[in-house]
């Protein structure tokens, strides 16, 4: 019988959600470490302070600016989901969410909706360039990292919780090791509990964040709020980063589709709710 | 000359499997009409026959259990 480890949590408010923590056999210290860093690279990230890199390189669209190391792998990240979703996952979606009214955090309140003139994004490789130390947002252009950030903030904590831990961002988490007891760690994914083993878990949904009848998953083939004919998508996938991408890309597909792509891209899957369109 | 031959059996079928599991690999990643892995399609119960009423379709690499969640995904 596997040694069972007591397990250490840490629960906090950042990234304008809920964030919990789990570790076996770790001090709580490594746990507080934990949130600093997810603090840290969330005020990097953040396209809604103006001072935060995102926001300066947004700025600044049009001209090559000097990226941290902790801006970069992200914006790389952002480009392998727009290739591992056909387009459909697209962090150039801030002219968008300005349009939709989402120009602050949701708790401060929407601003009014425009959606005059908006039309499909472009594809994201010819708005956002990357180099080693660099990165280039095309002249008039924005890009929004919200819709891949958690997931690969999650799937990079074990290396301050270390191997045996869960990182639970906003509902986007990532399991490593094999919990508590060796069977994996429990996470409760669409009202049932499954023990993940270095998997990840997400949930994309239109029925949260949503305002005066839009809300803030935009499809990039029409620039406005997604209506596909799905509410709500849970998956989970070998990362915290695949089960963001796979999550969002099922519910962008609609319901004829997304069956067979979650059965070709993920380990479980809950497709929910018919849409009101 | 007995030996010989067998090499050159060796060598041909060692060639023949490289080049069939190229091919069958190349038209896989290719070609979105060909089959799903057998595993993928049990777990889909197939596939299409997936509900959207929130149910969990669960695959053979994860485990489902009684215990109490100990965190949760979901929409934030």
């Amino acid at each position: 019988m596997p040694p069972e480890f007591t397990v250490e949590s840490h629960h906090f408010e950042a990234l304008g959600t809920s964030c919990s923590l789990f570790a076996a056999g770790q001090s709580r210290a490594r746990l507080v470490e934990g949130e600093f860093w997810v603090r840290r690279v969330g005020a990097r990230l953040t396209r809604f302070a103006v001072d935060s890199e995102l926001s300066r390189l947004n700025a600044c669209a049009g001209h090559w600016m000097e990226i941290s190391d902790e801006l970069r792998p992200v914006l790389k990240f952002a480009l392998t989901a727009y290739e591992a979703s056909g387009g459909l996952v697209n962090a150039a979606v801030l002219p968008s969410m300005l349009a939709i009214g989402y120009t602050r955090p949701l708790a401060d309140g929407p601003a009014i909706a425009a959606l005059d003139g908006i039309g499909a994004l472009p594809p994201l490789p010819d708005v956002l360039e990357v180099s080693h130390d660099k990165a280039r947002v095309a002249s008039g252009s924005g890009v929004d990292l919200g819709g891949v950030a958690k997931g690969w903030m999650a799937d990079r904590l074990h290396e301050f919780l270390g191997p045996n831990s869960v990182a639970n961002l906003g509902g986007d988490l990532m399991a490593i090791g094999p919990g508590p007891r060796g069977e994996g760690w429990p996470v409760g994914v669409a009202g049932t509990t499954l023990m993940l083993r270095d998997q990840g878990a997400a949930t994309s949904s239109v029925r949260r964040r949503r305002w005066g009848g839009v809300h803030h998953l935009i499809d990039p083939r029409t620039g406005l709020p997604a209506r596909t004919g799905l509410e709500e998508v849970s998956v989970v996938a070998a990362s915290g980063f695949d089960a963001e991408v796979i999550a969002k890309t099922a519910l962008l597909l609609g319901p004829e589709i997304a069956p067979i792509y979650c059965a070709a891209h993920a380990m479980a899957w809950s497709l929910g709710g018919a849409h009101d369109s | 000359m007995r030996l010989f031959l067998i090499k050159a059996v060796a060598t041909a079928l060692t060639i023949g499997a490289t080049a069939a599991s190229a091919v069958f690999v190349t038209t896989h990643l290719k070609n979105p009409a060909a089959p799903l892995q057998p595993a993928v399609l049990n777990a889909g119960g197939g596939s299409t026959n997936t509900t959207l009423d929130g149910t969990l379709t669960v695959g053979p690499s994860v485990q489902a259990s009684n215990a109490a969640p100990m965190t949760s995904t979901y929409a934030s």
